[in-house]
């Protein structure tokens, strides 16, 4: 800080400082030219040099008289005061300095933390990553302060890919936030922005993007000035304050919340117009209600989610599916075998609490995954095999639609379970898959076609009506007038005067005909279709005219399942791999081998973060520029695989960025599709596994976990039994891989008490220590045994509503083991929990899955046919009736708490 | 039609003349000139001294022909710590001149010179144990011994 001397010389006066004249004569003894020479002539004064000048300047006394040796320095501009020090250091020995520069060396580090505003720091701390953060915490209280800053975290969660249910974070924070006082309540509308009573940050993540990826987004409120605010909120206390809450609420109003930051300390450090004292120490935690860790208390009395809490519980879970920690459940709970479908279940679809399924026994099942009960009677309509259903449970849509081997499609009132319409023969053969959004149903069938239908009144002038399309493969009913070619007042007047009749809802728009086999999955993305078929293409659609917008070549034989996003397209084939596609390109970006059957059943999760289209683009470019570079340099690269092969070269296909594994150039994802680095694939295969895809630390897919229906059936029936097997089953599962000496002794021990069968007590050693040993394979063929047998006898109808075949309290009472549907015990299911996927299952680059013999002799009883997944568990259908789950929450209270906000990758 | 040169006048009462599409790097500066039209009259820049402010005008010189912040845009993109070559020598200063730096374009809000400063900070404090940190920006440690072991604990999960 310069300090502006006052200019002019005042006063010739001298102070007879004798201090002062002694440092002058140690400065002429150093023999400082600009210093000493005038002292050394002159007896105090000259106007000839500016030193002299301000000499001068400094010769006011203190009103007292004299003045101190400090004072009279201090009186000197810091250019001045910079010299003398310097000059006096000069005369000194050098160890003397060289103590003094030790001793001054901390005075030119200064704390960024105590420099700063709050709203500057958290700008800085916004570079830096979790770990670097956490270390920093560390360096001292301020800093850790700081560092908690939720909204820090908000946005290193939001950029980690995750997702987050906003709308949830909102109730919750509208719940909690009311709870506490009256007057809040009162005055909550104000609160309906998340980040109103929160510090105001340069926003990183455009509201809007948030918003998408809620329902029904809100509106955000443009934020009220902040000092009119707070206004506004003591106006408020000063009103009708409770009695009983006026000490709690006022004092929190001026505790500095240890978790937050004030918002007016944030906002304009500059501007020094600070409205609220932030002084003193706040209260201790007493004062404040006791509330989870997931809340923060801002100091104006509103709740907030604790994102720091929320970022690290979500690690917690992302760990949990890396090191394959789950709990199993099923469906039908283990008490109510009763409840359960009588055959296979060939779709799910869960959402929220809800769960639908459909069977081969012809009818839909309703279940509430909370109890894991069926919700009402099994929906009946189908004369055969459900194959198919979506639902949207929501009051606004409150919808079932399932298709079938009936060739019909059945609407359904979801909380009824009442049938609302039949498409009857809506295809000529069976109904394979089925989408629907607001507009439209799609649907595809073994007669190979796809059809678009109605799902309300449509007329002619709606913007949902289709468009035509005059090219090959797609025609529209007749009665579908093209009003392209219809001026809209003609239009009008058509409809108006009844010449022209509106669509009754579920009418056929258009039937496309693209496919030369059974269309066996679509995807609605938008405006777009996305069909794979059993000719092995996949092919992309306008959803308004029919016309084909893409085709989409790669497998090798026909193609089983089909999802997509914005940016790729994911597809499980009867080749027995995994694809990713570029969505805009079509090009093939990776091939995912580890099946070792028919992959039934995708889904993935790439987890962008926000501005991931950039990012992903300049990756796909990086790598075509290597290809390309390592073409001219003459490297055996080759798009054409073959000429590799030939060369004795196998290409990576899970995504490694070696220009001689690529397959394509023009892409606008980067091999292996690109995403977060807790991207995740879920496929299910007829090879009776399901495989959790995940990305090494070099980008590449690699199998993380292996999953199978049976052993999460036999461990969610252990879970129900005994609670002492259920710690056990969390035991084993979590540190499976880490301990599998440990966790033995305890199982074998719980096992020995309640089954004492010969195989249970060295079940778990061979798989812990090879993972393939001949008694699983034994095991496994036991277990076909029984399932066929299970399966052979056609299933004795059994009243959907009648007393359970093995009651509850029994099995309870004496821990029996899980029974099948006919009472049959399967000795397979009468071994102990394991763990469910040996280490080293994930150093091999093609697993292949364990005791999976694709001979003859072996009848496969638990074909995966469909699975789904959400932020913490994956819920799959197979040939079993019984629809089984892994929930990678596992015993955790905290995270199971925190899972309500969290979603999908 | 408009000056193209304009004085402002530091905290510490010095003027400064500069050009105007230089200033204009400054949104705060940039805004003030709409609002209040042309002036031949010096502006006073409150909160920044002299050797800031020169230290401020000499990186909008630099930058002048920088294209315009494209506000929250490219704020969604993954941050970087990477700061270009001439950026980084200029940010070659104490820890004083830096954090003053940073407060001046925070204050007169250019947003380019924000970023660098911010990410120079954050470089700083990559990489480092807390000890380091400490000792890097003179902090004291008012941790007790336990606490400290406590924090390291809870800081477990962020751990590969």
């Amino acid at each position: 800080m310069a300090r502006k001397s006052s200019g002019s010389a005042s006063s010739p006066r001298l102070p007879p400082l004798q201090p002062a004249v002694n440092h002058t004569s140690d400065f002429a003894a150093a023999d400082t030219p600009s210093l000493s020479t005038p002292f050394k002539l002159d007896e105090g004064y000259s106007d000839e040099t500016k030193t002299q000048v301000e000499k001068k300047d400094l010769a006011i006394p203190a009103s007292d008289g004299w003045m101190t040796l400090q004072e009279w320095v201090l009186t000197h501009s810091e250019t001045e005061r910079a010299e003398l020090a310097f000059n006096l250091l000069r005369t000194m020995r050098a160890s003397t300095v060289a103590s003094v520069i030790e001793r001054l060396a901390p005075r030119l580090h200064m704390d960024p933390v105590l420099k700063l505003p709050p709203e500057i720091t958290s700008e800085i701390f916004s570079y830096l990553d979790p770990q670097t953060l956490l270390m920093a915490s560390l360096a001292s209280r301020a800093w850790r302060n700081r560092i908690s800053d939720s909204r820090l975290w908000k946005d290193l969660y939001i950029n980690e890919g995750w997702k987050v249910d906003m709308d949830a974070v909102r109730t919750f924070e509208q719940e909690h936030s009311g709870l506490s006082s009256p007057q809040l309540r009162k005055s909550r509308s104000r609160h309906t922005d998340p980040d109103s009573g929160e510090p105001k940050q340069k926003k990183r993540v455009p509201p809007s993007w948030l918003n998408s990826r809620t329902t029904g987004s809100l509106g955000r409120k443009t934020r009220p000035e902040n000092g009119q605010r707070h206004a506004a909120q003591e106006a408020d206390n000063e009103g009708d304050l409770p009695m009983g809450d006026a000490s709690t609420e006022r004092s929190t109003l001026f505790s500095p919340e240890e978790q937050t930051t004030s918002p007016s300390r944030r906002r304009e450090s500059h501007s020094g117009s600070t409205p609220l004292k932030l002084s003193g120490n706040g209260l201790s935690a007493a004062t404040r209600r006791p509330n989870s860790s997931l809340l923060i208390r801002m100091p104006n009395g509103a709740a907030k989610v604790n994102w720091l809490h929320l970022y690290r519980l979500r690690r917690k879970l992302e760990e949990n599916w890396a090191k394959g920690r789950f709990t199993n459940f099923q469906l039908p709970h283990p008490a109510h075998m009763e409840e359960a479908h009588q055959e296979c279940v060939y779709a799910i679809q869960f959402t929220g609490k809800w769960l639908v399924s459909g069977s081969r026994d012809k009818t839909l099942r309703v279940w509430d995954l909370d109890t894991k009960r069926l919700w009402h009677p099994p929906l009946l309509g189908h004369t055969k095999s459900v194959l198919c259903l979506q639902f949207d449970p929501r009051p606004s849509e409150d919808i079932i639609i399932s298709g079938s081997s009936d060739k019909s499609v059945i609407i359904w009132r979801f909380s009824t379970g009442e049938k609302l319409h039949e498409i009857a023969a809506a295809h000529d053969d069976s109904v394979l898959n089925l989408r629907f959004d607001e507009r439209y149903i799609v649907t595809c069938s073994k007669d190979t076609l796809i059809k678009v239908w109605s799902r309300h009144q449509l007329s002619p002038a709606d913007k949902d009506y289709p468009s035509m399309f005059f090219g090959t493969g797609v025609t529209y009913p007749s009665y579908i007038i093209d009003t392209a070619e219809m001026p809209s007042p003609v239009l009008e007047a058509e409809l108006a005067n009844g010449h022209m009749k509106s669509l009754a809802p579920f009418s056929l728009l258009m039937t496309i005909d693209g496919h030369t086999a059974a269309v066996n999955a679509i995807q609605l993305n938008e405006d777009e279709i996305v069909s794979a078929s059993g000719d092995r293409l996949i092919k992309v659609w306008n959803l308004r005219n029919g016309a084909c917008k893409k085709t989409v070549i790669g497998h090798e034989k026909g193609i089983a399942c089909v999802q997509v996003d914005n940016r790729r397209i994911i597809s499980g084939s009867n080749d027995d791999t995994v694809r990713i596609f570029d969505h805009a390109s079509g090009a093939e970006v990776a091939c995912l081998h580890g099946h070792g059957n028919l992959v039934r059943t995708v889904q993935a999760g790439f987890g962008d973060p926000p501005g991931a289209e950039e990012t992903l683009r300049l990756e796909a470019l990086a790598v075509d520029n290597a290809f390309r570079d390592a073409q001219r340099s003459g490297a055996s690269v080759d798009l054409g695989p073959r000429a590799l092969r030939r060369a004795g070269y196998t290409q990576n296909t899970t995504g490694s960025r070696d220009p001689r594994d690529i397959k394509a150039l023009g892409a606008k994802i980067p091999p292996g599709g690109g995403g977060s680095r807790w991207a995740r694939i879920v496929s299910g295969s007829y090879d009776e596994s399901i495989i959790i895809w995940k990305k090494c630390k070099e980008g590449r897919w690699v199998v993380g976990q292996r999953l199978r229906q049976e052993d999460a059936a036999t461990s969610a029936a252990y879970v129900v039994s005994d609670p002492a097997a259920r710690a056990a089953t969390t035991r084993s599962n979590a540190f499976a891989q880490q301990q599998q000496h440990l966790q033995n002794p305890g199982v074998a021990a719980t096992q020995n008490q309640q089954t004492p069968t010969p195989t249970t007590a060295p079940a778990s050693a061979p798989q812990a220590a090879g993972g393939g040993g001949a008694l699983q394979t034994l095991q496994a063929l036991t277990a076909r045994l029984a399932g066929q047998a299970q399966q052979q006898p056609q299933p004795q109808p059994q009243p959907q509503t009648g007393p359970t075949p093995t009651p509850p309290a029994a099995s309870r009472a004496q821990s029996q083991p899980p029974m099948n549907m006919n009472g049959i015990i399967n000795p397979a299911l009468h071994q102990p929990p394991h763990p469910l996927a040996p280490p080293q299952q994930q150093q091999q680059p093609h697993p292949r899955p364990r005791h999976h013999p694709r001979d003859a002799s072996a009848v496969p009883t638990s074909r995966v046919f469909k699975l789904q997944f959400d932020a913490h568990k994956i819920i799959c259908s197979s040939q079993d009736p019984r629809i089984v789950g892994w929930d990678f929450v596992g015993d955790d209270e905290e995270l199971r708490e925190a899972c309500r906000f969290f979603m999908c990758l | 039609m408009s000056a193209t040169m304009l004085t402002f006048q530091s905290n510490d009462g010095v003027d400064i003349t500069i050009a105007r599409d230089v200033a204009e790097r400054s949104v705060l500066i940039k805004n003030m000139l709409e609002d209040l039209g042309d002036t031949d009259e010096a502006i006073p820049i409150p909160n920044v001294n002299e050797a800031v402010l020169r230290k401020v005008i000499e990186w909008c010189e630099h930058h002048k022909g920088d294209p315009p912040s494209t506000g929250d845009d490219d704020d969604s993109r993954r941050k970087t710590t990477d700061i270009d070559e001439w950026d980084q020598k200029f940010m070659q200063v104490d820890q004083e001149m830096l954090f003053e730096i940073i407060l001046a374009a925070n204050y007169l809000d250019i947003k380019g010179l924000l970023d660098v400063g911010c990410k120079t900070v954050a470089n700083m404090i990559k990489g480092k144990s807390p000890e380091e940190i400490r000792k890097t920006f003179n902090i004291q440690n008012d941790f007790t011994p336990e606490e400290e072991d406590q924090i390291r604990r809870e800081n477990e999960w962020a751990e590969e």
